[in-house]
C-alpha cells in the first residue's frame, strides 16, 4: 500500500483530498442540492428514432394541477448546440433524429406531478425511414438525415502515405480481417442531475456535474442568444463521467427553463434528476465501429503496407464525431512504423443514438483492429507477437502514417512493451495450447471443468489533449496571502474532479510549484464565475494541462510576491505548441501534442462448454512521464481496465431499429466485484515527456486501450479461434466454438 | 412514490385477515426487495393500496433444524439468517448455492426464501434446490392452513398457488436420506448480481450398490415455472451414474423444457446449457453421495 504522507513532493500517494466527504457521505452531487421554492422539471422524449412532429399540444399539459409551465423548440430563442457543429436542437420542433430527441420541458411544483403531465402532452408524429446501419447510410441513394450531410457522411478522413501497391506486392504475406466493435454505456454512478436559479448578479447559473465548465457556458449562452459572461455554471461533485458528460444532457434545459420562466415573473430555481433508464437513453455512447483492415508484411516481420477502412456510427449529430473518427484513422494502424498506408475512415450520421466521447475516444476501437491484425500476422508468421512488436513499433524520430514523427521526449514503446512482458514472464507463457476434450483438468470440485487457459498481448498509443488544430489551453490563478512569509496559497482552477483524483493532483503540483505544503493550498475549483477556461477533464489532459498551467501561475505569482504585492495574484493561461488538422488529399499532420504509451498481458480462462471467459490476470505496463500521485494512477489502471472488460466481455448494448433494448443495469451488465481479475499488476514508468509538466503525461485512458485484443489474442490462445467482434459474450464465444446452434439430440 | 396503506400485524391469522379484507389490492411485504422496486418502478401491475407487513410476526422468523424433523424455514426468514442456521450448510449445501447469489450480500440481509418464492420469478434461485430437496410449502388462509409440494406451487411467472387472502408460512424440508448429494449451479453472463438463464438443481441417492435409487432434476429460467425433468430423472434411476449416463441424462432434460431466447442468449444456447448443467450438478451430486 501506498505510504501515508500529508506533506511531500511529487511522487507520493496522498490521500484524496476530497475523501473523507465522499466516504462519510457529507459530498454532495447535483441531485442532492436543494433550493428554496425549487421547482421540477421532466423531459418530453421522442422514442422515436426519426419521425416528423406534425402536432404537438401542450395546452392540456399546461392547465394539470401544479404544472407551472410547459416548454417547447418555440421558447428556445436559438435552438441548436454541439461541440463541434451547432446541427442538434434543443428542444425538437418538425423532425425527431433518435429516440431520446428532447421535445418538450414540463415545469411542475412537484416532480411527481411534472412527470404526470408528461402523459397530456399530445404529439403526432409521421416516421420516417430510420438509417440505424452506417453502412447502408452512407450508400449513394440512401435516404438523407440532415441536407448538409451528403450521402449522410459527416466526415471523411483520408491518410495517404507511400504507395501501398507496392507495399503489398513486396510483402510475403497479406493478413486480412474485418472487425466490429459495440457501443457502449459510460454507466457512471450519478446519473444525470442539475439546479439552476439565477444567482446574486442576475445569472443564469446552473449546477450541473460536466467535464468543461466553460463549454457548458458557451453551450447554454449560444442557445439562449446571451452573452457568455451573462451565464455561469458550478461544478459540485461529480459522480464519473468518462466522456459521457462532455456534450449537453441538461445544462441547456435547465438554463432555458429559469430564465424564460424569470421573463414570465416567475423567481424560482429549477432542478431535475434523471432517472437511470433515462440516463441511458440520453446520452450518448462510445461509437460503434465497423472496421476493414489488409496488411503486408516482410517474412522477417517488418510491416510494409497497411489499408484500413473505419465507418463508425455517428448518430443524428456530430457531437464530437469528427475528432473520435480522427483518433480512430490514426490509431487503426496501430503504434507501428508503415513505409506504406492508406486509410479510409467515415463518420456517418444515422438514427441511432448519438456516439462521442468515452475513455480511449477512438483508440479502442481502432486499435482492436490492429492488435487483432498484428496478434494474426504474429501466428501466421510463426513469430512471438512480443518480438513482432519489437521489431515494428514507432521509435524517435520515426514518422507516423501521418508523415511526422512523435513529439516530445522519449517514445517509450519499447519500454513498455518490454517491461510488460518481462513482468508477466511472457517467454513462459505464451506457447500454444489447445486443450484436447480428453485431458480436461478436473477441478477440485468433482464438476467437470473443461477449463483452457490462454494469455494474450497488446500495445497502444494515444495522445494526450485535444488534437488535429484546436487551439489547447489552460488557465489558472493562485493567489498567494500573508505578510514576510507566505501563509496560505489560493488555487483557482476550473479543471472538473471526475472522479479521477485531479484536484488532489491539482493540489501536490501546486504545492510543489509553489514551494508549499499541501496544507497551505486552498482549492477553489469548477466555477466559471471564478476562473479562467481550464477546458475539459477529458484526453487524458488534466494533470498535463493542468500541471503546465499551475507552474506558469505559480512562477508569475512568487515573482509578484518578491515585488512585495500582498496579496500577490497572478493569472496565467498555458499554451502547447500548436497542433495540425489532417491535410485534406494525404493526412499529412503534426496532429498532437503528446502521447501515451501502454501494454498489456492478460491470462484468461475459458469455460469451451459455456463460453464464459474469465478474465484471471492483468500486466500492464504505462509510461506516464512523471508519477504525480502514484496510488491514483493504480486506480486508473485498475478501473480502466475493469471498465475494458466490460467493453469486451459483459456489456452488450443491445439495439433494434434505433431502440435500445437494454436500458437498465439489469441487461446492460457491466462487471461486478466477483468479475474483477484476481490480481492487475500496474507497471507504472517514469521516461519523461518533453512538454509535460515535470516530465508527466497524461494515462487516464491508455489502460482502456489494449485490453480488448489482448483479451482477444487470450481466447485465441485458449481455444484456436479469433473472435473479430466484441463483446465476448458467453452466448457468442459459444456459437463460434460449436459452430451451430444447439438442438439436443434425442 | 404511490401511497399505501401499512399494516404490521402480529399474527398469521391477522395477516390473512387483512389480506382477504382488502383482496387483490392488498400485497405482503417481506424484505421488500422484490416490492419495493416494483411499486417504485412501476413494474407488475398497479402499486398496492394496502402493504401488510410480516415483520411481527414472530413464528414466520424462524428457522428450525433437527436431523429428524428435517429444516423449517420460516417465510419471513432473511437468506443470511437461514444461512446462519447450524445445519443448513451442512446437510442442504444446495439451499446455500441458490441463496447466497441472490443480490448482493447486503439483499440477502433483508430479503426472505419466502419473498423469493412468492414473487415467482421462473429464475428465481432458491426454489430448483428447495424442489429438488423435496420441499413442501405451508399455506395459511383466513380458516384453514394447507401444505403443498413446493414443486406443485408455482402456477406461472410472478403466480403462484396463493388465494387471496392465502399466505406462506414456512417451507419444510426433509433431511436428505444417506448417500445423498444436491447441487445448483446457473448460468450468468455476469458472476453475480445476476439473473439466472438457465438454473440446475440436481438431487441423487444411491443405493448400497452405488446405482441411483432415486435422482430429481429441477431446471429454472426455461420454462414458465421451475420444472422438474422427469425424463432424466427417469433415465437415471436405477442405472450405474457413468459419464455416459449423465450426459444422456443432460440432452434428455434440455428436452424437457420450454426456454425463451432473447438479448443474453438464444432458446438453443439455454438448452445446451441445460444439458452442461445437468452434467456438472449432478456429477457433484454423486460426489457428495459418495462421501
Amino acid at each position: 500500500m501506498a505510504r501515508e504522507k500529508l506533506l511531500g513532493p511529487l511522487g507520493e500517494s496522498h490521500a484524496r483530498v476530497d475523501a473523507p466527504d465522499k466516504v462519510t457521505g457529507a459530498t454532495r452531487y447535483p441531485g442532492d442540492i436543494a433550493l428554496p421554492g425549487q421547482l421540477w422539471m421532466k423531459t418530453l422524449y421522442a422514442h422515436r428514432a426519426h419521425a416528423r412532429i406534425k402536432r404537438l399540444d401542450v395546452a392540456r399539459a399546461e392547465q394539470t394541477e401544479g404544472v407551472v409551465k410547459v416548454f417547447t423548440a418555440r421558447d428556445v430563442p436559438i435552438n441548436e448546440f454541439g461541440l463541434i457543429a451547432f446541427d442538434a436542437p434543443v428542444l425538437a420542433g418538425d423532425v425527431v433524429r433518435w429516440i431520446g430527441e428532447k421535445v418538450a420541458l414540463v415545469v411542475a411544483e412537484t416532480e411527481q406531478q411534472a412527470r404526470q403531465a408528461l402523459d397530456l402532452i399530445e404529439v403526432e408524429y409521421e416516421d420516417l425511414p430510420a438509417l440505424t446501419d452506417p453502412r447502408e447510410a452512407m450508400k449513394v441513394g440512401a435516404p438523407v438525415i440532415h441536407p448538409h450531410y451528403a450521402n449522410n457522411v459527416l466526415k471523411h478522413v483520408p491518410i495517404r502515405k507511400g504507395d501501398v501497391e507496392r507495399g503489398f506486392a513486396e510483402s510475403d504475406v497479406i493478413v486480412e480481417g474485418a472487425y466490429y466493435t459495440p457501443m457502449q454505456e459510460h454507466a457512471y454512478l450519478q446519473p444525470e442531475a442539475g439546479l439552476a436559479y439565477l444567482d446574486e448578479e442576475g445569472r443564469v447559473t446552473v449546477q450541473v456535474a460536466g467535464q468543461w465548465t466553460h463549454e457548458d457556458q458557451h453551450q447554454i449562452a449560444h442557445a439562449l442568444g446571451l452573452p457568455d459572461e451573462r451565464v455561469r455554471v458550478i461544478y459540485p461533485a461529480i459522480g464519473g463521467a468518462f466522456g459521457g458528460r462532455e456534450d449537453m444532457s441538461v445544462q441547456i434545459i435547465l438554463a432555458l427553463a429559469v430564465w424564460r420562466l424569470d421573463q414570465m415573473g416567475i423567481h424560482r430555481p429549477v432542478k431535475t434528476i434523471w432517472s437511470r433508464e433515462e440516463s441511458i437513453l440520453g446520452h450518448h455512447k462510445r461509437h460503434q465501429m465497423w472496421i476493414r483492415a489488409k496488411w503486408g508484411a516482410k517474412r522477417d516481420g517488418r510491416l510494409l503496407a497497411a489499408e484500413v477502412e473505419v465507418i463508425a456510427d455517428a448518430g443524428p449529430y456530430a457531437y464530437t464525431s469528427t475528432k473520435v473518427l480522427g483518433n480512430a484513422a490514426v490509431t487503426c494502424t496501430g503504434p507501428y512504423f508503415w513505409p506504406h498506408a492508406r486509410v479510409d475512415a467515415y463518420a456517418v450520421v444515422t438514427n441511432n443514438i448519438p456516439a462521442g466521447a468515452f475513455r480511449g475516444f477512438g483508440a479502442p476501437q481502432g486499435h482492436f483492429a490492429a492488435e487483432q491484425q498484428m496478434n494474426k500476422l504474429a501466428k501466421r508468421l510463426g513469430m512471438d507477437p512480443v518480438e513482432l512488436r519489437l521489431k515494428n513499433v514507432l521509435r524517435e524520430g520515426a514518422l507516423t502514417t501521418t508523415q511526422t514523427p512523435l513529439p516530445g521526449g522519449v517514445v517509450a514503446l519499447p519500454q513498455v512493451v518490454q517491461v510488460c512482458a518481462r513482468a508477466a514472464g511472457w517467454k513462459a507463457t505464451s506457447t500454444e495450447r489447445h486443450v484436447a476434450d480428453e485431458n480436461l483438468p478436473q477441478g477440485s470440485t468433482s464438476t467437470r471443468q473443461p477449463l483452457a487457459t490462454g494469455y494474450g498481448f497488446a500495445c497502444a498509443f494515444k495522445n494526450i489533449g485535444f488534437s488535429f488544430g484546436f487551439p489547447e489551453g489552460a488557465s489558472a490563478a493562485i493567489e498567494l496571502h500573508g505578510g514576510t512569509r507566505v501563509e496560505r496559497a489560493v488555487l483557482k482552477i476550473a479543471g472538473a474532479e471526475v472522479g479521477q483524483g485531479g484536484h488532489t493532483v491539482f493540489m501536490q503540483m501546486a504545492a510543489e510549484a509553489l514551494g508549499l505544503p499541501l496544507a497551505q493550498i486552498e482549492l477553489v475549483a469548477s466555477d466559471t464565475a471564478t476562473s479562467g477556461d481550464f477546458g475539459s477533464a477529458s484526453a487524458s489532459r488534466s494533470t498535463f494541462f493542468a500541471g503546465n498551467a499551475i507552474r506558469g501561475t505559480a512562477a508569475a505569482a512568487l515573482q509578484k510576491w518578491r515585488d512585495e504585492e500582498r496579496p500577490a495574484i497572478a493569472i496565467y493561461r498555458y499554451q502547447p505548441p500548436a497542433t495540425e488538422n489532417f491535410d485534406a488529399a494525404t493526412g499529412r499532420a503534426r496532429p498532437n501534442i503528446a502521447y501515451g504509451y501502454v501494454a498489456q498481458v492478460v491470462e484468461v480462462e475459458v469455460d469451451t462448454e459455456t463460453g464464459q471467459i474469465r478474465l484471471k490476470r492483468v500486466w500492464c505496463a504505462d509510461d506516464v512521464g512523471k508519477a504525480i500521485n502514484p496510488q491514483l494512477i493504480e486506480g486508473q489502471i485498475e478501473g480502466g481496465v475493469v471498465q475494458a472488460l466490460g467493453y469486451a466481455i459483459t456489456e452488450n448494448f443491445v439495439t433494434r431499429d434505433g431502440h435500445v433494448l437494454t436500458p437498465y443495469f439489469s441487461n446492460y451488465l457491466i462487471p461486478g466485484v466477483l468479475d474483477v481479475p484476481e490480481r492487475i499488476e500496474s507497471l507504472i514508468l517514469e521516461f519523461p515527456d518533453s512538454e509535460g509538466p515535470w516530465g508527466a503525461r497524461g494515462m487516464a485512458e491508455m489502460p482502456f486501450i489494449p485490453l480488448a485484443p489482448a483479451i482477444t489474442a487470450a481466447v485465441h490462445d485458449a481455444t484456436g479461434v479469433w473472435f473479430d467482434e466484441l463483446p465476448l459474450t458467453p452466448w457468442k464465444v459459444w456459437e463460434r466454438l460449436h459452430e451451430r446452434s444447439y438442438t439436443p439430440h434425442s | 412514490m404511490h401511497k399505501f396503506a401499512y399494516y404490521a400485524p402480529q399474527t398469521v391469522k391477522e395477516a390473512a385477515r387483512i389480506l382477504s379484507k382488502n383482496g387483490p389490492n392488498s400485497k405482503l411485504l417481506a424484505g421488500g426487495t422484490d416490492l419495493l422496486v416494483q411499486i417504485k418502478e412501476h413494474v407488475k401491475g398497479p402499486a398496492p393500496d394496502y402493504v401488510v407487513s410480516v415483520k411481527n410476526i414472530r413464528e414466520l422468523h424462524d428457522v428450525k433444524f433437527s436431523a429428524r424433523a428435517g429444516l423449517t424455514i420460516g417465510a419471513g426468514a432473511t437468506i443470511s439468517e437461514t444461512l446462519a442456521t447450524k445445519g443448513v450448510q451442512e446437510h442442504f449445501p444446495a439451499i446455500a448455492d441458490g441463496t447466497a447469489i441472490i443480490g448482493s450480500l447486503q439483499i440477502q440481509n433483508i430479503a426472505t426464501i419466502g419473498g423469493n418464492l412468492c414473487n415467482a420469478a421462473p429464475s428465481a434461485d432458491s426454489a430448483p434446490p428447495l424442489i429438488a430437496y423435496g420441499a413442501t410449502a405451508l399455506i395459511a388462509g383466513p380458516r384453514a392452513t394447507r401444505t403443498v409440494a413446493l414443486e406443485d406451487f408455482f402456477t406461472g411467472p410472478g403466480k403462484t398457488v396463493l388465494k387471496p387472502g392465502e399466505l406462506l408460512v414456512s417451507i419444510h424440508v426433509p433431511t436428505p436420506p444417506a448417500r445423498s448429494g444436491c447441487q445448483y449451479v446457473r448460468h450468468t453472463p455476469r458472476a453475480q448480481m445476476d439473473i439466472a438463464m438457465v438454473g440446475v438443481a440436481s438431487f441423487i441417492t444411491l443405493d448400497r450398490k452405488g446405482r441411483v435409487a432415486d435422482a430429481r432434476i429441477v431446471l429454472g429460467a426455461v420454462a414458465p415455472t421451475p420444472i422438474r425433468a422427469r425424463q432424466a430423472e427417469d433415465s437415471l434411476r436405477g442405472q450405474e451414474p457413468t459419464a455416459d449416463a449423465l450426459r444422456a441424462a443432460g440432452d434428455i432434460a434440455a428436452r424437457e423444457e420450454s426456454p425463451i431466447g432473447d438479448v443474453r442468449g438464444s432458446a438453443g444456447y439455454r438448452r445446451y446449457m441445460t444439458s452442461v448443467l445437468v452434467q456438472r450438478t449432478a456429477q457433484a451430486a454423486l460426489k457428495q453421495a459418495m462421501r
